[in-house]
Parts: structure tokens; sequence; C-alpha cells
């Protein structure tokens, strides 16, 4: 009998399902049993079924000026318990790496002096931002959460793509694809031990507390946003809600006596951590954009003096452009004394004696990627560009190569994925969220898949098309639920690491108070 | 032999109604540097507020303050009792390959890199290279200099507060501000790291003692050549016992004297004095 998977055909890249044409890997065989037999009327319906729900629940992305709704595709994207483990420690060994490179270079640029990092690196990034010099995170943490995308080559090997560490969003995907599939499709879950999601709420607030100034017995966490005209709105709005904290403006904080206050109906309150989703040239017209509508003046004042605690920290930008991407496994070595878990893609740094002409001899067979592009913006892709966007990225690399780097295309994995009434082949990376709450870095199971929904494209972005997927991690055996904590209300417990005056632990109260 | 100035800087603003939720950061305070020592010094707001201070980035004491109440007009007082020394001999200067390799290895880079303020045409940085062609470091700073000041004139009301080195250049005119922006500029071009010296110059070389005279918030630049130069392109100087270092940056930007925000509407420019009185 023909069914959805007939026609599946390998392209030259790994495959998440298949390890050859109609041999699946362990993981997935009970998926793939349970697809089979579905009729392909079926699965449209259940698509549209998912879609409504999305657009009822407002999870839409604006494409081509229109609201859509998320695309979420039904066959979800499979770690086993193996490779969850690789990539947790491979994720976790980069933000603490980063976050020490983030401590040297607002403080001692020890890495500068030995020669790991080439000054100008610092000196001369646009997100080096000289006004957050002096600003002493309470508990050492700069990056309380970050996005580590990752990609896994022809080999089967996952390599990093890029490091997020300023804001990084897409989390409420991670939350929503998982509510949506447990609806819609109950019965693929049957059986399976899949470690949960709905955790990572209780996690972050836990991270945000933790690091709130010292001496704050109950510290307020709020998260401001742009406003509901910013593309994630609809994120700051969710994880408010499940943190149960405010949602705030710009406009609804104030800063008075170098502290943060929230303007409410029954006068200001305190506030002593800001969980900020916009950009930092946003956030302070005082110090950065003086016509930023959407900041609070005064806010980062507040922070040098160590009133209140913005996470991610301001000037987070130095360690995630795509130049110091080429350095990050040095970093590795150089802070943590460790081997890198995770390697990079194999890269260039064009702005080095040499690289440039290897870079624009080879164009048309590399990746060129702006430093400073965000949401796959600006990336050209040698093998697949005509020669006049190749002319036009050789001279834009040779008049600015501090602005490029280029890197070897990996044909990204990929994943069946539904294309009209048959599964296709479909490109996929995966973007693993971590929380850093001063004691330990946790990395939330699964993160967001994104897949590219045309044939042979390489670029996952939802601003650019793309879709996403249900990212499941297999426990070995029965899942205990970490989700259950959150349902009780208590939250996982953070003992700061730094000691008190006296040299003894300073207890911070356990987050056990609702807000 | 050292001196004693007092210097008061008075900054007065108006507003047109009356301004709420303001937030301001003042570097008035001069340093205490080897050749200077600031004695006293005190920054006073009216309407009242109460302020708190830090050392920035660049090592300028910063006050700032807010006025959260609706406030008419805001007084920003900044009062110092410094002694200053006259610089030493000039040394040898390092040769050009050595600035060069230090340049690139620490953070002199900083102040060897163009920033939006300091960003010249390829052609005005040849002609300074044609100038300077030959001469050591110190001779370099001291000529590129002139040729900045031979070419910008001093002439008050010509430039604004956000004008470039580039359209100061093109338009002949400016004040110590852009002197000191187009010649650092140009220094820069030339491989020689240059920065921004915000501060208070005596306008007259011999004063009179006790006799208060008004004077005018200066700038001039710092040339790195084994250690950091003073010189005063808009008056063709070193800098010396006439003037006091508040903050040193790579521009304007770095050391504004006075930045602030508040809600309410546009005001007029404020009102600057500086009042000097040699005591010492």
């Amino acid at each position: 009998m023909a069914d959805i998977f007939d026609a599946y055909a390998l392209a030259d890249a790994w495959d998440e399902m298949f390890e050859r044409p109609g041999e699946v890997r362990t993981a997935y065989e009970p998926v793939l049993a349970a697809l089979q037999p579905i009729e392909p009327g079926e699965l449209r319906f259940r698509a549209d079924q998912m879609a409504r729900s999305f657009t009822d629940r407002g999870v839409t992305y604006a494409f081509a000026g229109e609201e859509r709704p998320w695309p979420l595709d039904l066959v979800p994207r499979i770690l086993d318990a193996l490779e969850w483990d690789f990539i947790q420690r491979g994720v976790g060994q980069r933000v603490r790496a980063l976050e020490a490179y983030l401590a040297d270079a607002y403080g001692p640029c020890r890495a500068f002096e030995d020669g790991v990092v080439p000054w100008r690196l610092l000196l001369t990034s646009p997100h080096f931002h000289r006004a957050a010099h002096g600003v002493e995170p309470p508990n050492g943490v700069r990056i309380h959460v970050a996005g580590i995308d990752l990609v896994r080559d022809e080999a089967g090997d996952f390599r990093v793509l890029e490091d997020n560490v300023r804001v990084p969003s897409g989390v409420s995907y991670v939350i929503e694809n998982r509510r949506a599939m447990t609806r819609v499709f109950p019965s693929l879950f049957d059986g399976q031990h899949v470690v949960p999601v709905d955790g990572y709420p209780a996690r972050l607030l836990a991270a945000l507390r933790a690091a709130a100034p010292e001496r704050t017995a109950d510290p307020r966490v709020v998260v401001l946003t742009p406003g509901p005209s910013n593309a994630a709105y609809f994120e700051h709005a969710l994880l408010a809600r499940l943190m149960g904290v405010q949602l705030v403006e710009g406009h609804d904080l104030v800063c008075r006596n170098n502290r943060v206050w929230m303007r409410t109906t029954r006068g200001e309150v305190p506030v002593h951590v800001v969980y900020r989703r916009l950009d930092d040239d946003f956030l302070d017209p005082l110090h950065f954009r003086p016509d930023s509508v959407i900041g609070c003046p005064g806010i980062l004042s507040a922070a040098t003096a160590g009133n209140v605690t913005l996470a991610n920290a301001v000037g987070n930008g130095v360690a995630d452009d795509k130049l110091l991407y080429t350095y990050v496994p040095d970093l590795i070595r150089y802070y943590l004394g460790e081997e890198p878990i995770l390697p990079n893609v194999e890269s260039y740094r064009p702005d080095e004696p040499g690289q440039l002409e290897a870079v624009l001899d080879q164009i048309d067979q590399l990746v060129v990627k702006p430093v400073d592009g965000a949401g796959g913006q600006g990336i050209v892709i040698g093998p697949k560009a005509d020669a006049k966007t190749l002319e036009k990225t050789r001279r834009a690399v040779a008049a600015d190569p501090r602005g490029f780097i280029a890197q070897r295309p990996v044909a990204l994995s990929t994943s069946p994925t539904l294309a009209g009434e048959r599964m296709a082949p479909r490109h996929i990376d995966l973007r693993p969220f971590a929380v850093n709450d001063g004691n330990e870095v946790w990395v939330l199971p699964g993160g967001l898949t994104r897949v590219a929904l045309q044939e042979g494209n390489l670029i996952v972005n939802s601003s650019q098309g793309g879709g996403s997927k249900d990212t499941w991690v297999l426990a070995e055996g029965p899942v205990e639920g970490p989700s259950r904590s959150a349902e009780d209300g208590t939250l996982p417990s953070v003992v700061p690491r730094q000691l008190g005056p006296d040299g003894t632990p300073t207890l911070v109260p356990e987050g056990a108070q609702q807000q | 032999m050292t001196r004693r100035l007092r210097i008061e800087h008075t900054t007065r603003v108006s507003y047109a109604q009356a301004a709420v939720s303001s937030h301001n950061e003042v570097r008035m305070t001069p340093l205490t540097l080897p050749g200077q020592t600031t004695l006293d010094s005190r920054v006073t707001i009216r309407p009242a507020a109460s302020t708190w201070s830090y050392w920035d980035y660049w090592g300028t004491q910063v006050t700032a303050f807010e006025l959260m109440d609706p406030h008419a007009d805001l007084t920003i007082t900044a009062s110092s009792l410094v002694e200053t020394a006259p610089p030493g001999e000039l040394p040898p200067a390092p040769g050009w390959p050595e600035i060069a390799g230090r340049v690139a290895g620490s953070r002199l880079l900083e102040f060897a890199a163009p920033t939006v303020r300091t960003t010249v045409p390829p052609k005005l940085v040849k002609k300074a290279r044609k100038a300077a062609a030959g001469l050591d470091p110190h001779a370099t700073a001291v000529t590129v200099s002139g040729l900045v000041a031979d070419r910008v004139a001093y002439l008050p009301g010509t430039t604004g507060v956000n004008t470039s080195a580039a359209e100061a250049w093109e338009q002949g005119a400016g004040v110590c501000q852009d002197i000191a922006h187009v010649s650092i500029a140009l220094l820069r071009g030339l491989g020689l790291p240059a920065r921004y010296v915000s501060g208070y110059l005596h306008p007259e070389r011999e004063a009179e003692l006790h006799r208060p005279v008004a004077g005018q918030s200066h700038a001039w630049i710092e040339y790195w050549a084994g250690d950091w130069y003073g010189y005063d392109p808009t008056n063709r100087t070193r800098a010396d016992e006439s003037h006091v270092v508040v903050g040193r940056g790579r521009d304007y930007d770095d050391v504004t004297p006075h930045k602030g925000i508040y809600r309410g509407v546009a005001g007029g420019p404020p009102e600057v004095t500086v009042e000097f009185t040699r005591v010492g």
C-alpha cells in the first residue's frame, strides 16, 4: 500500500529519521509506525487544525506583511538521551566560556593582554558599550538566557552556527509547539518518554530572582517589552504570564533615587530585576539612542549602582558577533581549560592576513555572513548565488573585511516534513535555550527546531519563510516530570555561589513565594 | 612654578514649559594627574537634587542627578580649586614603527580608530601626510594641528554641538571642539593615537591674583608618543599650567560636560559661564 513516506528521497545530507532509504533510526521507530498508516487527507486536516489553534491563541508571525499562524510541522524532531547529553554539555560549556569572556572584556581584559583575542575585536566593536563598564552583575551572571544555534552536518556531527546572548527569542514557540502537538496528535506520544518543556518559566524565574541585587529579600521581577508592535510580543506576554510577573513597557517604569520603580494604581513599587526584551540601543535614552521612547531613562545608572539587575546584561553583543564566534573554541580552552565539546563550522576571518585572498578566490564555494546580520539577513550562499551577487559580495568583503566571516557551506541535516500530501526531506537546525542562574547552566530539553519549508533551502528563519518542529528529547526511562514543580508553585532552589563578608555562604531565600 | 586656580562653571537652562523627569550626567570635575592636583571640587544643582557620582570607563568623575518634579529652570554649578604645574621637557619620541606596534597590541587602538565625529575624507589625510613628511611624532602633532588651525578659523556660532570634523573642515570655521576633532582625525589617519580633552583654559597667561576673569570651557588634544602629551591646536601651544583637564575620550561624546534628558518641550541653548580666579 502506498503511504506518505513512499516517495521520500534522501537528499545529500544527514537525515534525522532514515539511516538509509527504508531504514529508520531507532529513536524514530514508534513515530514512523504511528505516522505511516495515516491517510494524507487526515494529516492535512490535523495540520489545519493546528494552524487554527495557533491563530486562535495569537501565536502568529509576520511574513511578507501578513500575519500567519505559526507554522509547525507534524513530524517531531527527536534527540535520544545520548545525543541530548552531548548537546547539553556542549551548550553549557559554550555559555560558561562566553560568560568568562564578558566578565573579562568588561573587566581585566586578560584574554586581550595574553593575545588570545585581538584588541580590535573589543575596541572597535559597535557592541562594546563603555557605558556598561562598572556594572557588576550581583551573582556574576551576564547571560541569563542564551540561544545557541546548532546545525548537524553531513556526518551527523552537531556544530555551532552562532551564539545569541543578547536578547534571544523563540522559547515561547518551544512551549507552544509541545502544547499544540499533545492536543492535536496525542497518539504520537503513546509509550514515548518525552522530556517535558514546561519547566522553563519556573527555571527562568528562579534564575532572574537569583540575579537580584544583594540584600533584596523578596525581589520583584518584571518583563520589559518594546510593546505590542514588536514581533516577539506574544513571547514577552507568555513568559510574563507563565512566570506570574508583570509585563511592562518603558513608560511603566521610572528611575528615582537611582532605583527603578514600577507605576501601579497603588503607587510606585520597587523593581529589582528587569528581564528586558529590548535591545541595548533602546534601553536608556540618556546613554544610548536619545530618540528611544520605549526605554527608561536612568536605568543604566541604577544598574551601575547595583540597585537593579538587567537581564541579559548590557553590552553582551561583544560576545556574539560572528567574528568573535571564530574565537570561541580558543576561549573555551583559555578560560575553562577544556576542549570544546561542540565544534564550530569551519570559518575564515577575512580581516586576517592571507585570509581575505582565500575568501575572495573561492567565494563561490563559501557562505559569506555579515558580522552584524540577524535573522539570516545578508547571508550569501556561494554555491547557490548568481554571478552578479557573487561580484557584489566580493566587493563588499574586500571593502570591509572586518564586516564579514566566511564559512564552509554545511548541508544541514534533513527531517521528513509534510509538503502537500506527502513527506519530503527539508533542512533543519536547532536552537537550544540555556538559563544561567549563577550556579549552573541549565539547558531546556530540546529547543526550537526550525525547518526551511522550500526544497533545498538552507535558511530556516521564520522571517524568511521557515517553519518549526516540536523537538523531543527522549529520556532513558519513564519521565519524572520536572514540570510538576511548576504546577506546585515551588521553584528549583538556587543558592548563590559567592560568599558573605565573613567567608560563609550567604543564603538567599528560596523562591517559594508566589508573586 | 605652580599656580592655583579657582574655577566656577555655571550652566543655566530655562525651559519654555516646566520640565519633568529630568535625568542628567555632569562631567565637570577636574582630574588629579601628574602636574595637576584637584584640591577641592563640588557640583551643586538648583532646584536641589541629590547627586551620586562614579568614575566612568574613561576615568572621568561623573556626577549624576535627577529632577522628577516640574521645574522651569535648572542651574548646575561646578566649582573647583586646582593646582597646576608647567609641563616638563618633551623627551625624544619613539619611532613610527614602534608606535604602530604598540597601537595594534594594546588599548591604544581605541584612540587610533576613527569615530563618526572624527572621520575625514582620505584626501585630507593625504594632505596632512604630505605636510608632516619626515617629521617625528611631536613635530607631526604641531604641524598637523597648525594645518587645521590655518584652515578652520576660530569663529564661535558657526558650528553646533553635533558638528563633525569633516563638516568643520569643509566650512573652514568652528570652535575649539571642532578644531580638536579635525586635528584628532588627521593624527589618527597618520597612525598617531590621539584623544579629545575636555577642560578649562585660563584666558590670561599672566593673570592678576584674586581678580575673577570670564573664560570658557575648552577642548584640546593629547597624542601618544611613548606617553600622552597635550597640545592645544586652537591656541597653537602645548597644554600648560593654564590648562585644567576634566576628561579624555575618543571625541566630545565620551566627555560631554552636561548630558541630560527630560520630558517637556525643547528649550533654547543653555547659558554657560566660566569664571577663573587665580589665587596662588
